[in-house]
Parts: C-alpha cells; sequence; structure tokens
C-alpha cells in the first residue's frame, strides 16, 4: 500500500481542463473511485448495487456512498425541496455542500486506506443538472474542482423514453425538482419531467468523452450489462490490492427508510437524489 | 420654531455589478438600492454601528434592510447544528456558508435592493473568505465561488488590533468564542493564546483581499461616536454617488 508521502492531495482547484485534472489513481491514492451517472430510470443504481454485492462477495474493500445522502446536509435540503426555496443557485450550493461533506468525510479517508469506493453519481451531475438550471458551467465546475476524478465512470445510456418510461410508469407523482418545475418549461410535470430530462442527457453526452466515460448501453437485459461491468471492473482493478484483511466488512450507509434497507435495487431509490 | 427638513436626499443608482457571473437572470441594472456591508471580528463594534447607522438612515429617510452571516431560512439551523458539534471539515463548512449566503442574496437582499432599500450587511463575503483563507482554502477557487455575490457601494472594515480586541471580547462575555478563537485550527490549546493567533491570520487574510476588494479600513479603537461620524460622511459620499 502506497505511503502517505506518495499522495498527492486534491487542491481545491487543480483545473477546469479535463487534461489537467486526475484521477485519484493518477494522485497515488492506494484506493479507486467507481462512479455511476445516468438519467433517472436508466438503471444505474441496480448496476451499482449488484457490481457492490459481487465486489463484497470477491473480499474487496468497498464503500459505497449515494448522491444527496450526508445526513446534515440533508435535513436542509429536503426542506428547501419541500417549501420550493431552492434557486439554481442554492440548488447547486446545497449539493455541493452535501457532496463536499460525504467527500471530505468518507470519500477521502476510505481511498487512503485503499478501498473501492462506488459512487452513485459524482461531479458529472452536477455539472450536467446545474448548467441546465442556468448556472455557470465554469463556476459550477470551479466549485466541484476540489473534486478528483473517478478512476472508472460508467455511464448509463438508455433511450430517452425507455428512462422516462421506468421513472413515469412506476411513480406517477413526480416531485417539484425532479421534475424540473422550477425552469417553468412547462405547467404539466409529466411534460416538463421529459424535457429537463432530455436536456440533462444532452449534457451527459456532450461531456461524455471529455471524462472517458465508459458508456454502457442501459436498452439491454440487467444480466448482460453487469457482466460488460464486472468485465472492465476486472480488467482495471487489481482484487489482490483492495482484499479485506478484517472480518468484519464496513457497516453499510444508515438509510432513511429501513423498509428499503432489505429490498434489492431494483429500481431507483424513492427518492433519488435526482430531484 | 425652526422648519423641519423635509427635503431628502434620493441616493444615486449603483452602477456596480457582480463579483462574476452572478445569479442566473438578475440584471444589476434593476437593482435601485444601496449595499453597504460592515466587516470586523466578533467585539469590533459592528452590531453597535449598524444599530446606529440604521437609526440614522431611517431618519433622513431611507428604507434599510439588515442581512448577517447564517440568518438564512434555507440551512441557518442546520449550519448552527453542524458547528455545534464541529462534525463539517473545511470545504462542507465554506460551501454550508456560501449556500446561507447566496439564500440571503436571493431572497432578502436582491428584493429589497430592487424596492430601493438600503441594505446593510453585517459581515459579506470576506469574512467568510478570510475564515476559508486561515484555514488553507484556496482564493482563487473562493473568488470563483463568491462570484454570485453583488459588489457592494460601500464596504468598511473595522480594524482593531488583536490585544484589544481580546480586551473587548472578554469584558462582553467574559470568555472567549471557539471559532472566534480559531480553535478547530489547533494553533494552541490555550484559548487565549489561540485567540490571538487567530485573530493575527485573520487580519492577514483581510489584507490580503483588501488589494483585490478594495474596501476602506477604519480604525474600530476609538469612541464610538467617532467611529460612526466617519462611516457617516462615507455613507453620504456613496448615496451622492460621490
Amino acid at each position: 500500500m502506497a505511503s502517505a508521502k506518495n499522495i498527492e492531495l486534491p487542491g481545491q482547484r487543480t483545473s477546469l481542463k479535463r487534461n489537467e485534472m486526475k484521477t485519484f489513481a493518477e494522485l497515488g491514492f492506494p484506493g479507486r473511485l467507481i462512479a455511476v451517472e445516468g438519467l433517472d430510470g436508466s438503471g444505474k443504481s441496480t448496476q451499482i448495487y449488484l457490481l457492490k454485492r459481487w465486489l463484497e462477495a470477491e473480499g474487496v474493500k468497498v464503500y459505497f456512498s449515494e448522491w444527496n445522502s450526508s445526513e446534515i446536509v440533508k435535513s436542509a435540503t429536503s426542506k428547501g425541496k419541500k417549501r420550493e426555496l431552492l434557486s439554481p443557485t442554492t440548488f447547486s450550493l446545497i449539493h455541493a455542500t452535501d457532496f463536499a461533506d460525504r467527500y471530505e468525510r468518507h470519500l477521502l479517508p476510505l481511498l487512503r486506506a485503499g478501498y473501492v469506493v462506488l459512487c452513485d453519481r459524482y461531479v458529472f451531475t452536477a455539472y450536467a443538472r446545474d448548467v441546465v438550471r442556468g448556472c455557470p458551467p465554469t463556476w459550477v465546475r470551479g466549485i466541484y474542482s476540489f473534486a478528483a476524478l473517478p478512476d472508472i465512470t460508467f455511464f448509463f445510456k438508455a433511450d430517452l423514453e425507455v428512462s422516462l418510461n421506468r421513472i413515469l410508469d412506476g411513480r406517477p407523482k413526480l416531485k417539484f425538482f425532479e421534475a424540473g418545475m422550477d425552469l417553468r418549461l412547462s405547467t404539466d410535470p409529466y411534460e416538463s419531467f421529459r424535457i429537463f430530462q432530455g436536456r440533462i442527457l444532452d449534457q451527459y453526452l456532450a461531456m461524455s468523452s471529455e471524462f472517458d466515460f465508459v458508456t454502457i448501453d442501459a436498452n439491454h437485459r440487467v444480466e448482460t450489462q453487469q457482466a460488460t461491468v464486472r468485465q472492465l471492473v476486472t480488467h482495471r482493478v487489481d482484487f489482490d490490492q483492495f482484499r479485506r484483511n478484517s472480518p468484519l466488512p464496513l457497516p453499510p450507509p444508515v438509510r432513511r427508510n429501513p423498509s428499503t434497507k432489505s429490498k434489492p435495487a431494483f429500481e431507483e431509490p424513492e427518492e433519488d437524489s435526482a430531484a | 420654531m425652526k422648519k423641519a427638513k423635509t427635503k431628502l436626499v434620493v441616493p444615486c443608482r449603483s452602477d456596480r455589478s457582480f463579483y462574476g457571473d452572478g445569479i442566473p437572470g438578475v440584471k444589476p441594472e434593476e437593482l435601485a438600492g444601496k449595499r453597504i456591508v460592515v466587516e470586523g471580528a466578533d467585539g469590533s463594534g459592528r452590531s453597535t454601528q449598524i444599530a446606529s447607522l440604521v437609526e440614522w438612515l431611517e431618519i433622513s429617510g431611507h428604507a434599510t434592510v439588515q442581512v448577517g452571516l447564517k440568518r438564512s431560512t434555507l440551512v441557518s439551523e442546520e449550519l448552527e447544528r453542524a458547528q455545534d458539534g464541529n462534525i463539517l471539515s473545511r470545504t462542507t463548512l465554506s460551501l454550508f456558508y456560501a449556500t446561507d449566503f447566496a439564500d440571503q442574496l436571493e431572497n432578502v437582499i436582491l428584493p429589497a435592493l430592487k424596492a430601493g432599500f438600503i441594505v446593510l450587511a453585517d459581515r459579506y463575503i470576506y469574512t467568510l473568505m478570510a475564515r476559508d483563507m486561515v484555514r488553507g482554502m484556496d482564493i482563487a477557487w473562493l473568488k470563483n465561488l463568491y462570484g454570485v455575490a453583488l459588489k457592494p457601494d460601500a464596504v468598511f472594515y473595522l480594524a482593531i488590533e488583536p490585544n484589544d480586541l481580546v480586551q473587548r471580547a472578554l469584558a462582553k462575555t467574559a470568555t472567549l468564542d471557539y471559532w472566534e478563537s480559531g480553535m478547530d485550527l489547533g494553533l494552541s490549546r490555550d484559548l487565549f493564546d489561540s485567540f490571538i493567533e487567530y485573530q493575527t491570520l485573520m487580519r492577514m487574510a483581510f489584507r490580503k483581499l483588501q488589494k483585490s476588494y478594495g474596501f476602506t479600513i477604519v480604525d474600530g479603537n476609538r469612541p464610538v461616536d467617532e467611529v460612526n461620524e466617519e462611516l457617516r460622511k462615507n455613507i453620504e459620499a456613496v448615496l451622492l454617488g460621490k
């Protein structure tokens, strides 16, 4: 395992240019970070859950972190969302706060300790969403510049209609921010959601090559996608370097709703980060 | 009997804008009001000076609104709780404060300015930036973050030597505040030493910021009235657009 001396801790403002931004491996961290990105309903949460189960079974030290899940920040975020208090600027900043909290308190120490950290959404979610909401791209990227890049980013690319239907079929009541209603794209939440998701997809596609996204065809069957994911992870990550020595795995992150704890992630978590 | 003066000064329009890209959709030319900021450490007399300025401005016929740090509807409670437990890392705390600032900017400052109010800010982005700089945050990162902030029409920094500040703080509460002493930085285990050291670092950070942001440094170690007199003179000039 690399000693602390060889690790270059990411600065707050490394650079905004991709070729000057570094991944955790490039910074000399012993751990690796794998992120999944994609639209709501693209199946990314299911895939990262299955990846986690497999890595755990392989005896790898794994930690899973979900967008918008920092305990202390969440109460402000949900208040803001419920009471529709958020503007594009505060929406962006509060999610950045949430991310920073998880990054500094969990991700960095775990990556220093040689964990494989799995992130359901990473900075790219903010890059895409905040820009669609009208925040200047350089401002958003500047704020998140304290974070190093993932070692692997899987982008789950489903046809827009497929993602929309997965969400709209199962969960007819759309939340205000989730539907992008704050953008006043349409008075109809469903129509608003469609336009909003379409714009986010455009943003993802625009940054896909810049950040070396590994694109997974999310129209395929769950198993087919998972096979591709596992194959790539095996290829890029040498499991022997990440073996768990202690018999006890890290306890799972505390979830708000205990009833969802045992439920396999066949669908997006109830309150996707998303909104 | 002397006739009461009814002729009032109508403040000139501000031509000042945002430091960076600002808030999406806000046009600075729509903001008729004036923005006055008073900066300074706890115990520098900020609140006393602001209260006195409000009194004077309102009697002079100007509508005022006051803002400060940690007063937003959105995150002030959570921020308070997080700080009590001292559980947030520096980037997180920095962004939390930025969120608090942006919320007040959008929901209090901007509407008030549109309505032609004079906004008095009891501390502004400079305190937040100085605190973060002392904690090792990158100044370019902070400048980008606070590109959302409006440029004030006047910024006064009430400068007080740390040795005088410690006397004032102790005279007021008989103890030193954990955060105002920078205890999270581990400068010293001794509260008194840490306070002096931290406040010295803060002063240095303010001087650095003064170079980029050009605020007026006011000697705060004088009688309240004398300081207020100086502030009023400066503010009068600002209202007249001088």
